[in-house]
């Protein structure tokens, strides 16, 4: 339990920020759905861009002259941000010991390196748990401030229980990472790059649908934001997908960092 | 039960040398000396002993369990790394609470006092600590729960003359309470006041173990004379003599064994200058130890 409190203590700072960071992205980001819905003026501007304009854009399957429409638009870069924050966690919490070179007091304590992962995991997940959940929250206010106080909870908590997964996948390619690799400062740029090239590959398969197969490669594109907005449930077989591959990165964090050489 | 076993340990990095067939029992209640000079694999035999690093093969053991399989035997072990790292933004007395907390018993006493005896600000945050001052927190840290097997790698390094001679007294203590030692290093000297067996690393071979008594008999000086008169060269020809050179009137060698034999010698010439120093570990090794090696 120490070590996760240590954990916990240790991130708590960065957790903050990114709170606030999260709540200043959502409120200046819904302030702009005025200028989306207000006449219709500017549904008609999107509506005639390019479609390669509008895919790029992330929005070529909404309708963001509506709120849930607009929010899906925006959530795109809540998405990214949160994995960001979660694939630098995943990796950080793991590999700090190794680039802290704490490594020789933590690890010659009366613990398993199992139970040192255990209660790192636990620590991350409940980092990712709590900006989750105040994203949400600000989400739901600030929609509500915008839409003359009609809200859409509702399909907002499919949004963010689907950003939970990809956190929490993402959180668990990170730590990953970190448990296979040798090199502990190369575990958090790797992680993030991995990360980018999903999001890119996602951007790419929106352009065209001959290379949807790829999307398997972006966890950005597991769920489908245009079925959310029309109030749809998430697809179970996808959640039980995107479950199972954190549960696998999880499995391997443990084999790999329990076998590995610790870099002193 | 040995306090520590290590059995045909080896530890191969790919095709570099790590350690090599390395054995040493350490009884119980013992304080036991582990030189050579650096790189020779003092630091890797410790690592793989606590279960940073894996053996390639052989075993090594701590009261008879395997660390890595056994990690709840750590509860017993203190261990000072030759480096000392700590979690930068926090204060040393949340460190030391933090060290504490593994191990179940109350600490804070034991934290008090041996802050007070090396003059340990607690109150200070670990990156504002000079180098020194982060290795009384690594001996605070290692020794604060009592353990019956303290591990020391290189732990006078940034210690002052006067810290120094604490730090020895709180491991005689420790000692004395029957704490066993393991204390690695490359100054012989510190090690020859301490240790009741040395065991000689290097290249990561064990070349040789001895009792200390054995040891203490011999001390190794380096010996340098200038004199007035040019000297005969059978002069130094004697037993422990090596590394003799002499040009013209000035002459220098290390000596082995007693020390009253060499002054003897000495007080017969006449001189200019004359120097005894203690020769680095590198010497005694290359002079007395590399044809056993």
């Amino acid at each position: 339990m120490n070590v996760f409190w240590q954990e916990i203590k240790a991130n708590t700072k960065a957790l903050i920020i990114w709170s606030i960071c999260m709540v200043l992205l959502v409120a200046s980001g819904m302030a702009k759905y005025t200028a989306y819905s207000a006449g219709g003026a500017g549904s008609e501007a999107i509506k005639s861009l390019p479609e390669s304009v509008r895919a790029l854009l992330g929005i070529n399957d909404f309708d963001v002259t509506m709120m849930a429409g607009f929010f899906a638009m925006l959530f795109l870069y809540i998405e990214l941000a949160l994995a960001i924050h979660a694939v630098l966690l995943g990796s950080g919490i793991i590999a700090k010991e190794e680039r802290d070179k704490t490594t020789e007091f933590l690890l010659v304590k009366p613990l398993s390196r199992a139970s040192i992962i255990t209660a790192k995991l636990c620590a991350a997940l409940v980092n990712i748990l709590i900006l989750n959940t105040i994203t949400f929250v600000a989400s739901d206010f600030f929609t509500k401030q915008f839409n003359d106080g009609k809200a859409i909870t509702s399909e907002l908590l499919t949004f963010f229980f689907s950003l939970l997964l990809v956190q929490l996948l993402f959180v668990t390619l990170g730590a990953f990472f970190a448990a296979t690799l040798h090199n502990p400062k190369s575990s958090g740029s790797l992680a993030v790059g991995v990360l980018l090239l999903s999001f890119f590959i996602g951007k790419i398969t929106d352009l065209t649908s001959n290379l949807d197969v790829l999307n398997v490669l972006s966890p950005f594109k597991y769920f489908d934001y245009a079925l959310m907005v029309q109030g749809d449930r998430l697809d179970v077989l996808t959640v039980a997908l995107t479950f199972a591959a954190s549960v696998l990165l999880t499995v391997g964090t443990y084999v790999f960092y329990r076998k590995r050489d610790m870099s002193v | 039960m040995y306090a520590i076993e290590l059995k045909n340990l080896t530890k191969q990095y790919g095709a570099e040398r790590g350690i090599i067939d390395v054995n040493i029992a350490i009884e119980q209640g013992e304080i036991f000396g582990f030189i050579g000079p650096n790189g020779a694999g003092k630091s890797t035999t410790i690592r793989t002993l606590l279960g940073l690093i894996k053996p390639t093969s052989g075993s090594a053991t701590i009261f008879g369990k395997n660390s890595v399989q056994h990690p709840e035997v750590r509860k017993e072990v203190g261990y000072l790394p030759s480096e000392v790292f700590y979690y930068d933004n926090m204060r040393v007395v949340d460190l030391l609470k933090y060290s504490a907390s593994f191990y179940k018993k109350d600490c804070n006493k034991r934290i008090q006092e041996l802050a007070k005896v090396l003059d340990l600000d607690l109150k200070k945050k670990i990156n504002d600590l000079s180098f020194g001052n982060k290795k009384k927190v690594g001996i605070v840290q290692g020794l604060l729960h009592e353990p019956k097997l303290i591990i020391l790698d290189e732990p006078t390094s940034g210690l002052d003359p006067l810290m120094q001679q604490r730090f020895f007294e709180l491991i005689e203590a420790e000692n004395k309470k029957g704490a066993t030692v393991f204390f690695s290093s490359h100054i012989l000297s510190e090690v020859q006041r301490l240790c009741d067996r040395v065991a000689f690393i290097k290249k990561g071979k064990i070349i040789q173990l001895e009792r200390m008594s054995v040891l203490k008999e011999h001390s190794y000086k380096r010996v340098v004379i200038e004199t007035k008169t040019d000297v005969d060269k059978d002069v130094f020809a004697l037993d422990g003599v090596s590394d003799l050179k002499q040009a013209g009137n000035s002459v220098s060698f290390i000596y082995k064994g007693n020390i009253n034999v060499i002054t003897e010698k000495l007080a017969q010439l006449e001189l200019i200058n004359l120097s005894v120093e203690d020769p680095d570990l590198e010497e005694i090794f290359l002079h007395y130890y590399e044809k056993e090696g």
